[in-house]
């Protein structure tokens, strides 16, 4: 459809809006209210332009001119906000005339009447687009002489975000973001006319993807809480980088100055995680600038760890090591690792001559799918079953469901990128609820959006894809383990199948019984769905690919730290929080320990190296759909500190060889050899690489029996790390114990209490909430890198309260 | 050129041996500076609250051609603020070495909150001498650190080896 702006030619597709149609011509409206991935609503009323259009007469001709003989434009009687204008054949924009400026001028004259000019207090400025289009399209002078409006500044909206009411100019960005995007209704308009505001019926926002709203806001309004006052837009280094928080690959952009991470805003990735992120990747961030951060290598003398050089640390993991046979040194890091750092720790391994290499946490199971979905497809899918919990597993992955239940298939990209207002979306769209079904064994978030869901019995995931299995074939199932009626079941298995582009999605309930994932796998196969494997931490699909695994079942993670090596290096993993492994690991002759806090296995080890956080490594991580993605590190001051690579690089220095994976670019070497791609080539998007599928021939040893009926549950935000980041810490109030209100009751337990509970024998201080979100009789705990999703033994007639509510009040 | 010419030029010179010496015997005589003459910067307070004027906004910073100042603002604590509004300078630092006094800091600054005074003497020892906080340039305090630290080791006030008139800007510096 072709169409004119001012003196340039488009040629567009019929349902572009007309402000995409300036965009893609290389001119320029100011706009506040359009927002990519969103509904255009012309709220703002800015993005106004002259716009006419050729008209047919009654026979279906083009009406011409009398004299050139071409079609008549004929003009709109009032000046159109384009972002709500679809284009018609032959439109003519006209964005540069005396008339659009002055409409233009006007509405910015108009939105600045009660915008308080706080500028320089305000933490949006200098990357404000009210700022920016007044300089613009402003005409630089008020003549507004009269009191501004004057609400509520700084109202904590949540413990995460700020909002200053003085600064809203009623865009309806946020409030359309959280039906939309989430599709929790948590803000409103309240009020009328210039005494409108936004705000929640209660304190709080109860949804995970509350941080968005900081991005979109057009002004200073609602700002991150976080970085409050922490820096001004223009003193930031922006790293466009990769979150290493879940299995997603989100895009991020990590905001620094003078070597301290001080925000985390969302990058925009049109095939991962559009322009979203969780406010889990967004504000768990302060750990990285904990002050009991370790960053120099310390050295255990005469019972002590003092700080040391590195030269004389490494020198004496060096000469301690030449006391072991090769195959008595363990080597382990942990799932969120690059690429690169598992090539360094494979050729570690290899050097020592030790088949004792591993990653965790992993299950036994593969994350890699014989038919892999990708994110793209899930949000254009028309059948999707869930098993477990992925608004907490992987939030980016409930969001792409999200798309789908809209309908609405992802924009294609234009000249100037995502487009800026797609007609297609509407306000309060009617959603396909059917089209998804939610399995887990307690209520999860994604049910309230879920038309068929099964509230399955904890660690019942294999029997609920083998009765699954048993429809599927023509039989039937019992419905105590589909959680679900027998007719709603055979329903949606039938959409299933039907479906052309069903996907399955699991995550680490079923990876936790390799019967569960074979079942899951079987049935996927059954009715034609893909898979999407939502693995346990960001890099397990990458790790588990290039093989950083053991040589033999009995050289697992589990099998090393139960004395299976005599000496061992573990990266960020603390198996000694687990009483029983301490006491083992107390006698091991050599532990190094490569971390970033004096974690209980740090406490116990001979010689603890400082490490990253994933913000400040380079690398290559490999998301849950087989997406290499690459991470970048931002520039902070983290001592010492190395990645596994470094550490690779030191050992080398004191062995004397030079071991591949000594540096980034040493890995990439050696990766390019066995994927046959460079990744230094990778740009920001990533690519997908071909890899083997390779069956995982090793299982993690058997988990102990489970007594109670408990189950370790994802959370989106990085349990090891909540207690060192204030503000999450604040919203959440700490680790819970979730357990139903009758089993409360009976046990004397109130919300809010402290309490110390024996997790798997790991005793651990949770704060009790009660929720009837989990069934009667069953209570959740959080997992951790070494204890991940799963069935778990809670030991709940050991439990003791530390704290009652009623004190802290 | 003839005798007459050279005559003439002795002549000058001549003229100018009875007149009265532009010399200033410095440091012992004060030197005189122009009333507009930029030189160490001062932090001023508003007048009628004793509040700080500067509200930590970094303005200064980005506009500071030879990246000599650094600022790390806070939130005000409504019930004891520091300045008047949301946030506060909480570290505010301006490298003396660094800085070449072209006053563009003052021209940015939103609120009048930092201004070039008088004060050209900021010779010292260490470098780090030379890195300006708050408490070197809050309105009140007079003369360099070297001077202050010599002020304070004879038991004197600083002296000051200059002479000014009145600039309206100084806002507290001068009177």
């Amino acid at each position: 459809m072709k169409v004119t702006v001012n003196d340039v030619e488009v040629d567009l597709a019929p349902g572009t809006s007309a402000i995409d149609a300036v965009f893609a011509a290389g001119y320029d409206v100011p706009y506040f209210c359009s927002q990519e991935y969103m509904s255009p609503v012309g709220a703002c009323r800015m993005c106004l332009a002259k716009v006419g259009a050729p008209r047919k007469d009654r026979d279906g001709n083009w009406i011409l001119d009398d004299e050139t003989g071409e079609r008549t434009i004929f003009a709109f009687p009032a000046l159109l906000a384009t972002c709500t204008s679809a284009l018609s054949e032959g439109m003519v924009i006209d964005t540069l005339s005396e008339e659009v400026k002055h409409a233009q001028n006007g509405m910015i004259e108009f939105t600045l009447i009660n915008h308080p000019l706080d500028c320089p207090v305000c933490d949006k400025g200098g990357a404000c687009e009210l700022q920016d289009r007044s300089y613009e399209y402003g005409s630089g002078r008020s003549r507004f002489e009269f009191t501004k409006r004057h609400q509520e500044k700084h109202h904590p909206l949540s413990d995460l975000i700020t909002l200053d009411r003085e600064r809203c100019i009623h865009c309806k960005r946020c409030v359309r973001y959280f039906e939309e995007v989430p599709g929790d209704e948590v803000l409103d308009f309240i009020d009328r006319g210039g005494h409108t505001y936004i705000g929640t019926v209660e304190h709080g926002l109860p949804s995970n993807f509350t941080g968005n709203i900081t991005d979109i806001c057009p002004v200073g309004a609602l700002l991150d809480a976080t970085s409050r006052f922490r820096g001004r837009n223009w003193e930031y280094d922006h790293t466009a980088s990769v979150s290493l928080d879940d299995a997603s690959g989100s895009a991020v952009v990590v905001d620094a100055r003078t070597g301290r991470i001080e925000r985390i805003k969302a990058g925009l990735h049109p095939e991962v995680n559009k322009s979203w992120i969780d406010d889990g990747i967004r504000f768990g961030h302060e750990y990285t600038a904990d002050p009991e951060r370790i960053t120099r290598p310390l050295l255990r003398k005469d019972g002590e760890l003092v700080e040391v050089p590195w030269p004389e640390a490494a020198a004496f993991v060096a000469e301690r090591l030449k006391e072991f046979s090769g195959k008595d040194v363990g080597v382990c890091i942990r799932a969120d690792a690059t690429l690169e750092e598992g090539v360094a720790a494979l050729a570690l391994a290899e050097h020592l001559g030790t088949g004792q290499v591993d990653h965790a946490p992993r299950y036994g199971p593969t994350v890699m799918p014989p038919a892999q979905a990708t994110l793209q497809e899930l949000a254009v899918s028309d059948a999707i079953f869930v098993v477990g919990d992925v608004s907490e597993e992987v939030p980016a992955v409930d969001l792409r469901i999200k798309d789908a239940l809209r309908g609405v298939t992802p924009p294609p990209l234009l000249p100037h990128g995502v487009p800026i207002a797609d007609l297609r979306l509407k306000e309060r769209m009617p959603r396909k609820r059917e089209i998804l079904c939610v399995a887990a064994p307690y209520r999860v978030d994604l049910m309230r959006h879920a038309g068929t869901v099964a509230r399955y019995d904890v660690g019942g995931e294999e029997t609920l894809f083998r009765g699954l299995i048993a429809i599927a074939e023509g039989g039937s199932a019992d419905e105590r383990v589909l959680g679900m009626t027998l007719a709603a079941a055979k329903a949606f298995v039938d959409r299933l199948r039907a479906a052309k582009k069903a996907v399955i999605v699991t995550g680490g309930f079923v990876l936790s019984s390799q019967a569960a994932a074979d079942a899951a796998e079987r049935f996927a196969r059954a009715v034609g769905a893909r898979q999407l494997v939502l693995g346990p931490m960001a890099n397990a699909y990458g790790l588990e690919a290039i093989g950083v695994l053991p040589s033999h079942a009995r050289y697992d993670y589990a099998s090393m730290v139960a004395g299976g090596a005599k000496a061992l290096l573990i990266s960020n993993l603390d198996p000694a929080a687990d009483p029983a492994v301490a006491e083992r690991l107390a006698e091991s002759r050599l532990l190094v320990v490569h971390d970033m806090f004096m974690t209980a296995t740090a406490r116990l080890a001979h010689v603890v190296l400082p490490a990253k956080s994933g913000f400040e490594k380079d690398g290559t991580v490999v998301n849950l759909e087989g997406r290499f993605m690459p991470v970048r590190a931002a520039p902070v001051d983290a001592g010492e500190a190395v990645d596994v690579t470094g550490l690779v690089r030191e050992l080398g220095l004191a062995f004397g060889v030079r071991i591949e994976g000594r540096s980034v670019r040493s890995a990439r070497r050696s990766l390019r050899k066995t994927l046959g791609t460079d990744l230094e080539e990778l740009t920001g998007l990533g690519a997908f690489v071909a890899l083997p599928r390779r069956r995982v021939a090793v299982s993690v040893a058997a988990r102990p029996g489970v007594r109670g009926r408990a189950l370790r549950v994802p959370t989106m935000v990085r349990q090891e790390y909540l207690l060192r980041n204030p503000h999450l810490l604040a919203t959440l109030g700490g680790p819970a114990l979730r357990l139903h209100p009758d089993d409360a009751r009976t046990r004397a337990l109130s919300h809010d209490d402290e309490v110390t509970v024996r997790v798997d024998g790991v005793p651990r201080r949770l704060r009790v909430y009660v929720t009837d979100a989990m069934p009667s009789g069953v209570v959740s705990v959080p997992a951790l890198p070494d204890a991940p999703a799963g069935p778990a033994d809670v030991d709940l007639d050991g439990i003791v309260v530390e704290r009652r509510r009623l004190e802290v009040a | 050129m003839s005798v007459l010419d050279i005559a003439k030029g002795m002549g000058v010179t001549l003229g100018h041996l009875f007149k009265k010496p532009v010399t200033v015997q410095y440091p012992e005589q004060r030197a005189q500076v122009a009333a507009r003459f930029r030189g160490r910067h001062h932090l001023l307070r508003h007048p009628d609250t004793g509040l700080e004027k500067c509200i930590g906004c970094s303005l200064c910073a980005a506009a500071c051609p030879a990246y000599a100042i650094y600022v790390e603002a806070a939130e005000n604590d409504p019930a004891d603020p520091v300045s008047a509004g949301e946030r506060y300078a909480s570290i505010y630092e301006i490298n003396m070495l660094r800085c070449i006094f072209c006053g563009f800091c003052e021209e940015a600054c939103p609120t009048g909150a930092v201004v070039l005074g008088h004060e050209f003497e900021l010779a010292d020892f260490r470098y780090q001498d030379f890195v300006y906080g708050k408490d070197d340039m809050m309105v009140g305090v007079t003369g360099s650190r070297w001077q202050r630290r010599e002020a304070e080791s004879k038991g004197k006030d600083v002296r000051l080896g200059l002479e000014s008139s009145h600039r309206a800007e100084l806002e507290g510096v001068d009177d």
